[in-house]
């Protein structure tokens, strides 16, 4: 029989509104941080620590393959292993299944696995046309030959295009994001009141969560004035009202849409690192471990309809895991937008979706709302991309072990149209 | 019979190597220099080579320099100028060769080594990282004599050559390319091969002239530019040095007087400059500095088998300016540490303090930015005991408090296993009652940093009651990782440096309270060569602080080390010195003047001679008491403690060294007569200073 691969310890920094704190940390800086608090406080030997496997979906533009920069950086010794990963908003999922892959392959024993994302320092790019202005200029020797050259330019030249509004659009549906959520919103009927009292929940169980949160969040002292200690997301709203959210405007469909930015999750920086060995091996190192990686799976769909990912997938996992719905005691599934995390708990209850999309089967079942994201999500915490999935892997391993739940189950939806998956155990 | 040097010839290039038989180091002796003489009259006469290298046997040691026991033992002007002489007339028959000469660099090219070199036609070197090329001869009190002072701004210009000289800077190959010290770099495992191709390459001797952009021509090639240059360079040295050291004016000197110029009249004077330096006292002073300190980087303190630290994590304990400090220095070494204290603010102000130190380091060009973000990133912090356990050395930093650090200890050696050391950083309080409260007391040990840690080269290790020799052996190492000289010191209180410092800063309070202007005391004790005045460095350190250790050794040692009331009454009027803007002075930016607010006598009568010799001689007559109750091994430790822990000026050799200078019997006299005159307890002479005085036997003899 495989081993069983636990993650013994995790923590991650707060998350951090894009352009706010942690508006001059980059993403290698944020995940060093992270990845030196893990190694200090399990005290893993890290000439034991084979590799470090980070998600980061916008890769910081001076720092190629992060996660080998952030292992050096952290103080890894120089002959460790370090890739970068990248599934998009499930990139933080994939370091943890690339991790189990390359243990139970035999290839690493020991893994940091985890994300990191700068979304602050998210580039602005020019055209390719004025990007070959600009090379033209550098190559001109004489006065004459530049003032050709500047001749050329024209305003539009000097109107970058922030990469990261790219990087929300799906270049094969053209839809972004926010435009996909509303068309799952539309398809499943999800009103707005349905949406902001599903934000407004997140925002309050996240306040209602600050302490249990602490314990899973490092301090960060903030470089380079150290005037500021952070110990907690801030993206939450205290004292947030339906009036509130209902004055908000849509984004993506100002006419008859219903997503707004307040039902929506937030842009953010953040890492969070996860320390990843087979169980015995932790036992024989004398850990007590959070849980265990019992299953996991990616599915893909209709790009434009990419919210329902969860859907697909929970229902994918558990028929080849063998285990029903109600035997799951804890649920995450990722704020991306509020619409898409109420279609998902629609579908899977609904017996109509199911004949649709898997033949011959029932409906998956009913998550009692009670046991998803118990301690609030992405719509008052933020997706920082890269790093959500090991995140919301590490919030519930922290519950399950509070509520001493057996099971749990945390999703993502992720752009580009597919769903990913990890079922988490605890003896 | 040429000794060191040989000669082989291939393909009609020679190859002048030298293999010093008796060391593994290469270094230029007098006899080294007569057997070159001898080989250098050889190679004029063969007429069968077109061209020559001149490399070293010895794996990355080209030339050391010359012998510096030699240039020690130098007693007369003649002496030295004969000296002179001779290596450069042997070093002249290099340069006067018929065919083109190249200096192969493959490791240390230092002083006389250089100078041979810039006698060759071209240099060349490797990009090992164990070369560093330089001419250092101004920190020994002397300038090159050997024809270097010459021949590199020549080589250079005056603009690059002058400073070379002025600093004793040694450079890596890579600066030395830049500035054009050497002419090639090659890789370390082809260095000989390309040498020879490129002295075979060479078409002739000589060169073209540098090319040179209008301010340097007009600086370097006009009387009036030249004037501004020794001018400029002039002010530099005198506000560096405040006019103690005679060499660097010297080189000034001599090559205003020689630069621009040919001839052998400009080597003569060479000689000429060499001989009025090398036999001052300065100099004799700075060799016997430079020997100690070589000797105390290796020194070894026990004699137990460890060979490293054993240091893979680090902790520090308090997040104070120390810990900070300590923090930076060791993240700098690559190693993680990680910071304990009781809230983030303190953890902040760790950080910021690193960020800071790195900061600096950053303007002036020693790190680059992503050195920084890599230490920085190896400190971390925490309110916990977490990553604590897993340390291999806990430096605790916390208040000079000693029921603190008593509960810090105890609850460090109770979640550390018996192989973590666990350090305290205390200035003066007694580290075996520390190890007291502790499980495994032989692995607690003192190391006292100081302040700022990144810059003082000094750290003491305590030896308390039970601390093992491993102990101690493994935490001189780490200490020595982090780039600090190491003494050895017991357990008593103040241990070395601060036992003979307050002494000294407290005699100044005297003299301030008898009414001698602050800036007067200062001035006396900056004339006498220490780097800054005992008021001015009460208030750096902080008057708290100060007052507390002061109160410490009183307490200790009575009425001898009575604290002045003066202390007491600035303490509680709350001027704590430059960190709250105000203490004897009142400070502003850079800019100091004294405080009125503090209240002194008026009309003092006492000379500047006295005053200098009651904060002096309190010290020496201290460090007498301290060889007495053995703190510490010797007079040599003594002396590098104090030049190295509080800038005691090195071209008065150390304390005991300058105290030997004036003899024991007449410092016993003044202190007998300062016992009568000012106070009989502060100036009771020891027992060891009166047995020296009746014997006429000096501290290091």
């Amino acid at each position: 029989m495989a081993p069983k691969i636990a993650v013994v310890e995790g923590v991650r920094t707060p998350f951090i509104k894009a352009w706010t704190v942690f508006d001059h940390l980059s993403a290698q800086r944020l995940g060093a941080m992270c990845v030196t608090e893990l190694v200090q406080r399990t005290g893993i030997d890290t000439e034991r620590v084979d590799e470090v496997i980070l998600g980061c979906v916008g890769q910081p533009i001076d720092a190629a393959n992060v996660a080998r920069v952030v292992s050096l950086m952290a103080g890894l010794p120089k002959s460790k292993r370090a890739y970068t990963v990248n599934r998009n908003c499930a990139s933080g999922f994939e370091a943890v299944t690339s991790a189990v892959e390359k243990i139970l392959a035999g290839q690493d024993e020991v893994v940091i696995a985890g994300g990191t994302e700068s979304m602050s320092n998210a580039p602005l790019v020019f055209s390719k046309e004025a990007a070959g202005l600009f090379m033209k200029l550098q190559k001109a020797r004489t006065f004459g030959e530049r003032l050709s050259v500047v001749a050329q330019f024209r305003p539009k030249h000097f109107t970058p295009q922030a990469a990261l509004q790219l990087a929300l659009t799906d270049p094969t549906c053209g839809l972004n994001m926010g435009q996909t959520a509303e068309v799952v919103a539309k398809k499943f009927a999800i009103s707005r009141q349905r949406q902001d009292a599903f934000a407004l929940e997140s925002h309050r169980r996240v306040i209602a969560s600050r302490a249990k949160l602490r314990e899973e969040i490092m301090t960060v002292h903030v470089p380079p004035k150290y005037a500021q200690s952070v110990s907690d997301d801030n993206g939450v709203r205290e004292g947030l009202t339906p009036e509130q959210l209902a004055k908000l405007k849509p984004v993506f469909d100002r006419r008859t849409g219903t997503v707004t930015a307040g039902n929506s999750s937030q842009i953010t920086d953040g890492a969070c690192a996860l320390l990843l060995m087979p169980e015995d091996k932790a036992k024989a190192l004398g850990y007590a471990v959070l849980g265990t990686i019992a299953a996991y799976d990616y599915v893909g769909l209709e790009p434009s309809e990419m919210g329902l990912g969860p859907a697909f997938v929970i229902e994918r996992l558990l028929r080849r895991t063998g285990i029903p719905l109600k035997e799951i005691g804890l649920f995450e599934i990722n704020e991306a937008f509020a619409a898409q995390v109420l279609a998902c708990v629609e579908a899977l209850a609904s017996k109509g979706f199911a004949q649709t999309n898997f033949p011959g089967r029932q409906a998956v079942g009913e998550i009692d709302p009670a046991l998803l994201n118990v301690n609030g999500g992405g719509i008052a915490l933020g997706h920082p991309v890269g790093v959500s999935g090991s995140r919301l892997i590490l919030t519930c391993l922290r519950e399950m072990k509070r509520r001493n739940v057996r099971r749990g189950l945390v999703s993502l939806c992720i752009g580009g149209g597919q769903g990913g998956a990890v079922l988490l155990e605890r003896e | 019979m040429s000794g060191a040097w040989r000669i082989t010839v291939a393909e009609g290039v020679g190859e002048l190597i030298f293999d010093n038989p008796d060391s593994d180091v290469n270094v230029l002796t007098s006899t080294h220099l007569a057997s070159l003489d001898r080989t250098l009259d050889e190679l004029s006469e063969r007429k069968d080579l077109r061209a020559l290298i001149v490399t070293s046997a010895k794996e990355r040691i080209f030339i050391a320099g010359a012998d510096i026991r030699e240039i020690e033992g130098i007693t007369t002007p003649k002496d030295a100028t004969d000296k002179a002489e001779q290596g450069k007339a042997i070093f002249k028959k290099l340069e006067d060769l018929p065919y083109p000469t190249v200096c192969v660099i493959n490791g240390a090219c230092l002083g006389g080594g250089y100078e041979l070199a810039l006698a060759c036609d071209r240099r060349v070197a490797s990009f090992s990282t164990a070369i560093k090329i330089g001419l250092p001869e101004v920190n020994l009190g002397i300038l090159p004599g050997f024809g270097g002072s010459i021949r590199l701004p020549r080589l250079v210009g005056l603009l690059k050559g002058l400073p070379l000289i002025l600093a004793g800077k040694m450079v890596t190959p890579e600066e030395a390319l830049k500035n054009g010290m050497v002419d090639r770099l090659f890789p370390e495992k082809t260095l000989k091969t390309d040498a020879l191709a490129y002295a075979v390459s060479l078409k002739g001797k000589g060169r073209s002239p540098r090319k040179k952009d209008l301010s340097t021509a007009f600086l370097e090639d006009t009387p009036v530019g030249r004037a501004i240059v020794y001018d400029k360079a002039r002010k530099d040295v005198m506000k560096r040095t405040k006019g103690h050291y005679p060499a660097p004016l010297e080189i000034i000197r001599l090559v205003s007087r020689t630069y621009g110029r040919s001839g052998a009249g400009v080597y003569r004077l060479e000689s000429e400059h060499f001989a009025r330096l090398g036999t001052t006292e300065v100099s004799k002073n700075l060799i016997k500095v430079f020997f100690l300190s070589e000797k105390y980087k290796k020194h070894r303190w026990t004699d137990t088998p460890v060979k490293t630290d054993g240091v893979r994590r680090c902790g520090v304990v308090g997040a104070g300016v120390m810990g900070g400090g300590i923090a930076q220095l060791v993240s700098a070494k690559g190693l993680p540490v990680r910071v304990k204290d009781i809230n983030d603010k303190a953890l902040a102000g760790a950080l910021a303090e690193a960020h800071k130190i790195n900061q600096g380091a950053l303007k002036r060009r020693r790190i680059k930015r992503h050195q920084l973000e890599g230490r920085m990133s190896l400190i971390s912090t925490t309110l916990d005991d977490s990553g604590m356990g897993t340390s291999d050395m806990i430096i605790e930093a916390v208040v000079e408090d000693l029921g603190i650090k008593q509960k810090v200890f105890k609850g460090l050696s109770e979640i550390t296993g018996p192989d973590t050391v666990l350090a305290s950083n205390t200035s003066s309080l007694p580290v075996t009652r520390m190890a007291e409260v502790c499980r495994h007391p032989e692995r607690v040990v003192g190391l006292h940093f100081f302040n700022p840690v990144d810059r003082m080269p000094l750290v003491e290790v305590i030896r308390a009651e039970r601390t093992s020799p491993e102990t101690i052996e493994r935490t001189v190492l780490f200490a020595r990782r982090l780039g600090k000289t190491v003494i050895l010191t017991e357990d008593r209180p103040g241990f070395l440096v601060n036992r003979l410092l307050l002494p000294y800063l407290n005699e100044a309070a005297y003299l301030l309270q008898e009414g001698m202007p602050c800036t007067t005391i200062d001035r006396i004790a900056e004339n006498f060569g220490l780097p800054m005045g005992p008021i001015e460095l009460a208030d750096q350190v902080g008057i708290d602080v100060g007052y507390k250790v002061a109160h410490i050794l009183q307490e200790a040692f009575g009425e001898r080390m009575k604290v002045a009331s003066i202390l007491e009454e600035v303490k509680k009027a709350g001027l704590l010195g430059k960190k709250s803007g105000k203490g004897f002075y009142i400070h502003d930016g850079k800019k100091r003047t004294p405080n009125p607010e503090v209240k002194t006598g008026s009309g003092s009568r006492t000379s500047a001679e006295d005053a200098l010799k009651r904060m002096v001689y309190i010290m020496i007559n201290e460090a007498a008491r301290c060889l007495e109750e053995k703190v510490v091994d010797s007079a040599a430790t003594v002396d590098i403690g104090m030049i190295m822990g509080t800038g005691f000026p090195p071209h008065r050799g150390g304390l005991l060294r300058y105290a030997d200078s004036i003899g024991a019997l007449p410092i016993l006299k003044d202190l007998e007569r300062l016992a009568k005159d000012v106070d009989a307890k502060r100036f009771e002479p020891a027992k060891l200073l009166v047995e020296l005085a009746r014997t006429g036997r000096g501290f290091h003899s």
